[in-house]
């Protein structure tokens, strides 16, 4: 009695593995088939719940809007657009999962995702093998896209890129000698300062000092002399808010008068009071008075009235739905379609951008276009061009 | 100077608040309760919706949140942590690190996840000492330490029921031979507990600015680690390792950088530990019980396995899966397997020496990294990479832990956790960016990079580890290890070295942590140190403690329940963390001692 006892207890067990598995296909089958042929879908792997999960729901709330719009000008050539939502934790365990269910179900013909590099990047092999765009909307790390096949693409402006276009917008304004601080870290002052280098010297704005310095210093001066000591008609600084904040204060104290690029819209950045006039260039701003820009704060606020900001993070969303849609007029709605799209596709209306062409090379942004602002009694306000 | 010190007490004295609801549930309970960093981020998310949502004033919404938060205690401790702590305290745990998961998902619902404002009650910058900005909240929150614990001291000491959670934190059994009502006063403890996880959270989110139910992860980690710091049950000595941690910790900053901030608090950890293994102020039992030996292996009802299952699983995983398959369920089964070759090699640790290492993502971090290392720069084959980072893993994880054996019970868990963070910490100083496409495996120029053949490679190691596991549990060197961990004091009486084999026990462990890193990071071709989380060590425990704490395959049974289920409840999206934690619970509840267990 005994035995059979645990000879039951052992087959249930074993039943309870198997039949979890089998949810698993149940799971992934029942969602491949797709009664509405004429609808599109869209996949989205991101974190609806975990420690990353606040940029979860500011994705949904952009995506869930932008869906609503296109389908109410008529989808794609007439499809209707739908979002089937995966949560990945942002957790490489789970993304690749997601990513092999995606792959596999046939409807999906795009996928934006993930948020982080962690779990992005180890997904990318599963899309590019299952010939499905992934579309890393949100990823600033240039790699994703550098080191990925022709099927990650991305909208988000990389650190590179940000300091290319301070370079060129500063030489715009009749600049040409600046003096540069930036964090002397390697995974982001370093690069950063090389490909603002780059740029500058390519159009023709003289570097006449640059210094490294660490953010967790407090007393710049020493640095700050040496290089304001070519008397640069402007100062760069690439880092963040805070420290920005200190070597604002003490340039002013040094008795420099130029103008100063940098700082961050940040608290401590914001009140400090030697940080007014500030320029930095923003990808995207709520206040922007550009009409497309106005009308997607307006409608988002009406959707979701409890929030108070529309961030980068909503807006990045929004683009993205719109350039994927933008993408699949122009190439089909099939995978295949949608990839041939993105390697078409010109002047998407962007309420980061203005408007979104890729460069084919580094399947980004081609010269994305950031807005630049300026400090204004605490508040960053874009700069009319 | 006098700048550093100062946010040191203002960061310390959070850390304190933390630390002493921890404490006492430890003290009276024995059961680390990862509830408490829920209660954090709920007390917090509940403050700023009864003020800023509600508009309630500061000094009705605080007592309000004290009275749920401790209301939701109680109703915690009846139902899931006191049928448990009685006379398994490890499956209380994992149960409520489940309470946890609901907690936090539960309160995302709610107040979804951004991250909110809070609302500025109390002013905190109006007062300054030399440069260093502080305000009125800062030393209200002060006060409220300090009364909290001058009440919570006289209470303890002259209060009936305090004398009462005293006598039974010092000897349970004694006590309810005493006459003293046990059951309740567990109950008064955890109320008063979670009363204070809330309180702590208000505060912790006065001083920070923003909150979102997610937020008390990581200064509750800290806390935790100050109460273990002052010494697990001790409440003084909560409060007193919530200054020190605060101000040595404002102190590293100030000299080493923001960076290395982790690797500062586990190192202040880990030496205060090996210098004195009960914490500041902790008593260190001269026979201390292990969290995972002695009576605990006994409580399981076993199930025996009959001969034929071997073949049939054999057959079922790695032959008929591989062939019915889609390519969905193969993925999904390679982290079911990848994972449950670590937790099978950890058993050797967890099961037969008796430690609760709560840090493996150390290792399995090291072996991703020396194989993408050797593989990546060094041209070395995948399949000579792969043994290669197991030995790197156990090698460097040994080295680094040498000095962690002296610690006991509880404190090595910890001292564990921080080892796994500090390796990641150093790992990410070395090589801040991620490594990128690391070399997928080949036989004969062929890319073995299918779901199909990554699922293939994965089971042959598996099976390779549970064979290996098999040989070392059967062997002259395994019963010495159980020995170990069953009783320790008799190990060292019959001339076992128990500090030696414990171990020789982590090293097998992180061997086979280091095989499990490298298969991951030749599957994903890249790896970051954002990936070995503590979330990562959690999972591998429990893993272990779900499968049967000492049966290799058991590991590979907690693997399909807990990788599998996150990936079965997909068909209830927004419940599915909540439906995960309540299968956790239920597991946990009927069979306490794991799925598996095999009698002592």
């Amino acid at each position: 009695m005994n035995s059979f006892i645990r000879n039951v207890a052992v087959a249930s067990i074993a039943t309870v593995a198997i039949v979890s598995l089998a949810a698993c296909a149940s799971g992934a089958s029942a969602s491949s088939d797709s009664s509405k042929k004429s609808t599109v879908y869209f996949g989205v792997s991101a974190a609806e719940t975990g420690p990353y999960a606040a940029y979860g729901e500011q994705f949904k709330e952009a995506f869930d809007l932008a869906v609503e719009q296109v389908n109410a000008k008529g989808g794609i050539n007439g499809h209707p657009v739908a979002l089937k939502y995966e949560d990945s934790q942002s957790d490489p365990k789970q993304s690749v999962a997601v990513a092999q269910k995606f792959v596999q179900d046939s409807s999906i013909s795009l996928v934006f995702g993930d948020y982080s590099s962690a779990a992005s990047i180890p997904a990318s092999p599963i899309y590019t093998a299952g010939k499905l765009v992934q579309y890393g909307f949100n990823n600033s790390n240039p790699d994703f896209t550098l080191k990925g096949s022709e099927y990650q693409w991305s909208t988000s402006v990389t650190t590179n890129s940000t300091y290319e276009w301070e370079a060129d917008y500063i030489k715009k304004q009749g600049i040409k000698s600046v003096g540069v601080t930036y964090l002397d870290t390697a995974d982001w002052g370093i690069p950063a300062y090389a490909a603002f280098k780059a740029e500058a010297k390519k159009i023709g704005l003289k570097i006449t000092d640059a210094e490294g310095v660490l953010d967790s210093s407090d007393d710049y001066r020493p640095s700050l002399s040496n290089a304001v000591a070519g008397n640069p008609q402007a100062f760069v600084h690439i880092g963040y808010g805070p420290d920005a904040a200190k070597i604002v204060t003490q340039l002013r104290a040094i008795g420099y008068k130029g103008k100063f690029y940098g700082g961050q819209d940040e608290q401590s950045f914001d009140g400090t009071a030697d940080a007014t006039g500030s320029i930095a260039g923003a990808e995207f701003l709520e206040t922007n008075p550009a009409k497309n820009v106005a009308s997607f704060v307006k409608a988002f606020k009406k959707k979701y009235p409890s929030e108070t900001d529309v961030t980068g993070f909503e807006a990045g969303a929004y683009d993205a739905l719109n350039v994927a849609v933008a993408a699949a007029k122009i190439g089909g709605t099939t995978r295949a379609g949608i990839l041939k799209g993105f390697k078409k596709v010109k002047n998407v209306p962007s309420v980061v951008y203005g408007t979104i062409t890729f460069d084919q090379s580094t399947r980004r942004p081609a010269a994305p276009k950031l807005t630049p602002t300026v400090l204004k009694g605490g508040k960053w306000i874009a700069i009319a061009s | 100077m006098l700048d550093t010190l100062i946010a040191g007490l203002l960061r310390g004295n959070v850390y304190a608040l933390g630390a002493v609801g921890i404490s006492l549930v430890f003290g009276v309970m024995n059961v680390v309760n990862f509830a408490q960093f829920s209660f954090f981020g709920l007390g917090a998310m509940l403050a700023w919706f009864f003020i800023s949502t509600l508009g309630f004033p500061f000094w009705l919404a605080l007592p309000l949140v004290l009275a749920i938060c401790a209301a939701l205690g109680f109703i915690i401790n009846i139902s899931v942590v006191r049928p448990l702590a009685k006379f398994l305290p490890l499956a209380a745990m994992l149960s409520t690190y489940a309470v946890s998961q609901i907690l936090d998902n539960a309160s995302q619902i709610a107040f979804t996840a951004q991250f909110r404002v809070f609302p500025q009650v109390l002013p905190n910058s109006n007062l300054h000492i030399g440069n260093m900005r502080f305000g009125t909240s800062d030393l209200v929150m002060l006060g409220t330490t300090a009364a909290v614990m001058i009440v919570m001291s006289l209470f303890l000491k002259y209060g009936k029921i305090g004398r009462a959670i005293r006598a039974t934190s010092q000897d349970q059994e004694a006590a309810l031979q005493m006459g003293i009502p046990v059951g309740q006063v567990q109950h008064v403890s955890f109320v008063i507990a979670s009363a204070l996880g809330g309180l702590a959270g208000v505060f912790i989110a006065l001083y920070v600015g923003v909150a979102n139910p997610a937020s008390g992860l990581n200064i509750g980690l800290t806390a935790f680690v100050a109460a273990t710091l002052g010494g697990l049950g001790s409440l003084v000595g909560a409060v007193i390792g919530g200054f020190v941690l605060g101000i040595l910790e404002a102190f590293g900053i100030h000299f080493f950088g923001d960076t290395s901030r982790q690797i500062i608090v586990f190192v202040i950890l880990i030496v205060v530990l090996i210098v004195r293994p009960g914490g500041l102020l902790g008593k260190v039992p001269l026979i201390s019980i292990e969290p995972l030996t002695g009576t605990f292996l006994g409580k399981g009802r076993p199930l025996r396995i009959p001969k034929w299952v071997w073949p049939a699983a054999f057959v079922l995983i790695g032959i008929v899966i591989p062939l019915l398959q889609n390519d969905y369920v193969l993925t999904t089964g390679t982290q079911v397997l990848i994972y449950a070759i670590i937790a099978a090699g950890f058993t050797v640790t967890a099961g037969q020496a008796g430690v609760l290492a709560l840090g493996q993502a150390g290792p399995i971090a090291i072996g991703a990294y020396t194989s993408a290392v050797l593989t990546l720069y060094l041209h070395f084959s995948f399949w000579l990479a792969l043994p290669l980072a197991g030995l790197v893993a156990a090698i460097v994880a040994s080295i680094l832990a040498s000095p962690i054996w002296g610690v006991k019970g509880h404190y090595i868990s910890i001292a564990t956790l921080g080892l796994g963070i500090a390796i990641v910490a150093i790992i990410q100083l070395v090589v801040p960016q991620g490594i990128y496409n690391i070399p997928v495996p080949e036989w004969f120029g062929t890319a073995l990079n299918t779901p199909t053949t990554y699922y293939l490679i994965d089971f042959g190691v598996l099976v390779i580890t549970l064979v290996i596991m098999w040989r070392i549990r059967r062997s002259h060197l395994g019963k010495v290890i159980s020995s170990v961990g069953s009783d320790e004091v008799a190990a060292l009486a019959s001339g076992v070295r128990g500090r030696n084999y414990k171990a020789l026990a982590f090293a097998i462990s992180a061997f086979f942590a280091g095989i499990g890193g490298s298969l991951l990071a030749h599957q994903y071709t890249y790896i970051d140190p954002t990936i070995f989380t503590m979330l990562m060590s959690l999972l591998v425990v429990t893993i272990v403690i779900m499968g049967g704490v000492g049966l290799p395959y058991g590991a590979v049974v907690g693997a399909i329940i807990l990788i599998g289920a996150m990936e079965a409840l997909r068909f209830t999206p927004e419940l599915r963390i909540i439906v995960y934690g309540l299968v956790l619970i239920l597991v946990v509840r009927f069979r306490p001692g794991g799925i598996l267990v095999k009698n002592s």
